[in-house]
């Protein structure tokens, strides 16, 4: 009787194991296949370009396939780990331009530095400088996004606000009348995320401040807990304050800004350009500038986000990179300019409100371990703690900015 | 048989023989019959764990896992764990998280078992369906439905306890604490676990003899008191099993607590071990490390069911 329990029981156990193994990431096919990740903001923003480019690239290369899976950013990483430990990795990534150096240097990519690429000579030096380690290029420069304000038009002139706000200050005045017109208790003034640390980091850049920087040595010293910085997280607390009705606790991504928006939420949002595609009816009534630094007349800072293709190593480079080219060509770029985004080559900026936004930015560390800070939540964390007063700015800004330099600074 | 050909002396060297090896084979077939079994169990338990075992040992990041080859570091990763305090308030924290999820679906999980005996035939089908309704719903959806109903912006729970007058609930935020995070989090699995208990518990209260109940009623016993000396006894050794897998369900929890309280929001504050261990095996990518925090889990989970199924052993040989 037990041993038959035993050994049903351990069929199941198999069979789950088995199931597990059957449902794990999938990565390469077959050989005529080319597997590409890229995220989803392609498939919701653009798919006509990565269509358009996987024609031109099957029409160029006949009897090959290419099959596009789309990822998210949340979980895309742990993904990759596992298809590079099977040896089945995809033949083209997308990285975000912050996670790019902990791979290169771990010897994940295929150095792409014999191959061409279209604009290689006037590609964006922000987003080149995330693909190069050691002089190599590993990582080909997709598009480049900076943070702008989306806003409602319609309400903004109904609270009487007759001119954008230049400065923070003429900002948070005209995120006070947008609260006393709409009245409703869950109505943000800008719609900002708690823990979005992407706004909340601009304004410690805004203040002069950083989150990291490098010693004589090498070392990594957080800096989150100096002077400059700590007057930053103040006016974000602030602004945040006053302006949004957001939970203190939630991400940029739950609820999607632009779903709040779209409900009638918010006035205003910060937040990458694209974030007009998806404003349903309000489409008419909605207009973007650049979010105002608390200096009268400068932008703010911006996080300068921006995504790379690279070719992880076991893929057929040549193929890879062909279906690069096709997808980074002047005709896939100019489509991506179109949706808002900053293209990633030089020679087609102009003056959209992405591209005037991105002449002040800021960046992440470039450590090895930066990544490990992102998915180790410590800078959401940190603010969490600051907007529900769990603890003070300087508190916590000092636990974060230890736990900073204690995983920037690992072997 | 043995007794007889010892008595008859002289046959008995030459018909001992065929005799052994008729008993070595009689002997093996049941081992025979068990080898099929053991044989996959060892090839697909057996060999990722042994695989677990050396990554624990082995300094195992990124680069090792391309190059796939890591370095021998000996007790490195253990010795780095157990001086690490996460690992120990996220111990703790499980402990606690898991006491209370398996302590609730026991609890209401009997209880309802007790309610399904009850009620009348077409409500028990209801019931019955509800539950398996509950059962049949994968982890990853239910999240999204509890997350949806309990959201900050929108969520349906805050309209519904707006509207009856409990209170202004409109943006209260479930999850703005740690213990109102697992709270939820606990909710969600006791909730997705009941039907397994209380359907478990049903099948085994058919099992206790209707005269036995009635003839404690005739007795004058109480409800309570039936439940105590008939039903339960009866019921123990389910109630056995019941616990012990809920304990290792509970413990090594993960898509709920991560899915739940979500990617962005899991930290040292609110760490289960399921998380703990995802975290610092594939956030990090030290795999060697992570290796060693599993093998420490299954160890707690293993001691925990020990003495738990030795204590219940126990109380059941003394009664």
């Amino acid at each position: 009787m037990n041993v038959r329990h035993f050994a049903a029981a351990a069929l199941v156990a198999a069979l789950a194991v088995m199931a597990i193994g059957a449902t794990g990431a999938s990565g390469r096919s077959s050989a005529d296949t080319l597997t590409v990740w890229l995220q989803v903001d392609a498939q919701s923003g653009w798919p006509d370009v990565v269509a358009a480019a996987t024609a031109q690239f099957k029409s160029q290369n006949p009897g090959w396939d290419v099959d596009v899976q789309y990822q998210t950013w949340g979980t895309h990483l742990g993904k990759f780990d596992a298809t590079l430990a099977g040896g089945n990795a995809p033949d083209v990534i997308e990285m975000g331009n912050t996670e790019m150096t902990k791979y290169m240097a771990a010897g994940a990519f295929q150095d792409l530095s014999g191959a061409s690429f279209p604009n290689q000579s006037t590609w964006l030096e922000g987003l080149a400088a995330s693909g190069r380690y050691l002089g190599k290029t590993y990582g080909v420069p997709y598009y480049a996004g900076s943070r702008v304000v989306t806003y409602r038009t319609d309400l903004f002139r109904q609270a009487g606000i007759k001119r954008l706000p230049t400065s923070l200050a003429q900002y948070t005045a005209a995120a006070r009348k947008l609260g006393a017109r709409n009245k409703a208790k869950n109505f943000s003034p800008v719609y900002i995320a708690g823990t979005d640390w992407y706004v909340a980091m601009s304004f410690v850049a805004d203040f002069g401040g950083t989150i990291a920087v490098q010693n004589s040595k090498g070392g990594w010293v957080g800096t989150l807990d100096r002077p400059k910085a700590l007057a930053g997280l103040a006016a974000f607390k602030k602004f945040f304050n006053a302006a949004s009705r957001a939970s203190k606790v939630t991400d940029e991504a739950r609820p999607q800004p632009y779903d709040v928006y779209s409900r009638g939420g918010a006035a205003s949002m910060i937040g990458p350009g694209w974030f007009s595609c998806c404003v349903g009816t309000h489409k008419a009534a909605t207009g973007q500038f650049v979010m105002p630094s608390h200096t009268k007349g400068q932008p703010m800072p911006g996080f300068l986000g921006g995504s790379d293709l690279a070719v992880p190593i076991g893929a057929d480079r040549d193929k890879a990179a062909a279906w690069i080219r096709a997808f980074t060509d002047n005709a896939s770029m100019t489509a991506l300019r179109a949706k808002g985004n900053i293209p990633n080559t030089t020679s087609m900026l102009g003056s959209s409100v992405n591209e005037r936004a991105a002449r002040r930015s800021w960046f992440v560390p470039t450590a090895k371990h930066w990544v490990s800070v992102e998915n180790g939540n410590i800078l959401r964390t940190m603010l969490a703690r600051i907007l529900t007063n769990k603890m003070t700015i300087k508190q916590a800004a000092e636990v974060a900015s230890d736990n900073i330099a204690f995983t920037l600074n690992q072997r | 048989m043995t007794g007889i050909a010892a008595e008859t002396g002289a046959p008995r060297s030459r018909r001992r023989r065929p005799f052994a090896v008729r008993g070595l084979l009689r002997g093996s077939v049941p081992y025979l019959l068990v080898a099929p079994v053991l044989l996959v169990i060892g090839a697909v338990l057996g060999y990722p764990l042994y695989k677990l075992v050396t990554l624990s040992f082995q300094q195992y990041g990124l680069p090792e896992l391309i190059q796939r080859k890591g370095t021998w570091i000996g007790l490195d990763n253990y010795e780095s764990v157990l001086r690490d305090e996460i690992f120990w308030d996220t111990l703790v924290r499980t402990i606690v998280f898991t006491a209370a999820c398996v302590g609730l679906t026991i609890g209401v999980g009997t209880l309802l078992a007790l309610l399904l005996v009850q009620v009348s035939p077409w409500v028990r089908v209801l019931l019955t369906g509800g539950l398996v309704f509950v059962w049949s719903m994968p982890p990853v959806v239910a999240v999204q439905v509890w997350y949806w109903m309990t959201n900050f912006e929108n969520g349906v729970l805050n309209y519904v306890l707006t509207e009856l007058g409990i209170g202004d609930y409109s943006q209260h935020d479930w999850y703005a604490t740690t213990f109102s995070k697992l709270a939820m989090v606990t909710l969600l699995i006791v909730w997705g676990a009941l039907p397994f208990v209380a359907l478990t518990l049903y099948a085994g209260l058919s099992q206790v003899p209707r005269e036995l109940v009635e003839a404690a009623s005739i007795d004058g016993a109480g409800a309570w008191r039936t439940f105590r000396d008939v039903t339960f006894p009866v019921l123990r050794p389910i109630l056995l099993i019941l616990t012990s897998l809920s304990i290792i369900w509970d413990f090594g929890v993960f898509a709920q607590p991560y899915l739940l309280i979500g990617a962005s929001q899991v930290n040292a504050d609110n760490y289960l071990m399921g998380v703990y261990v995802y975290i610092e095996g594939y956030g990090h990518s030290d795999f060697g490390r992570g290796a060693a925090i599993s093998l420490l889990m299954l160890l707690i989970v293993a001691l925990l069911s020990v003495f738990y199924v030795r204590r219940m052993v126990k109380v059941e040989e003394a009664t």
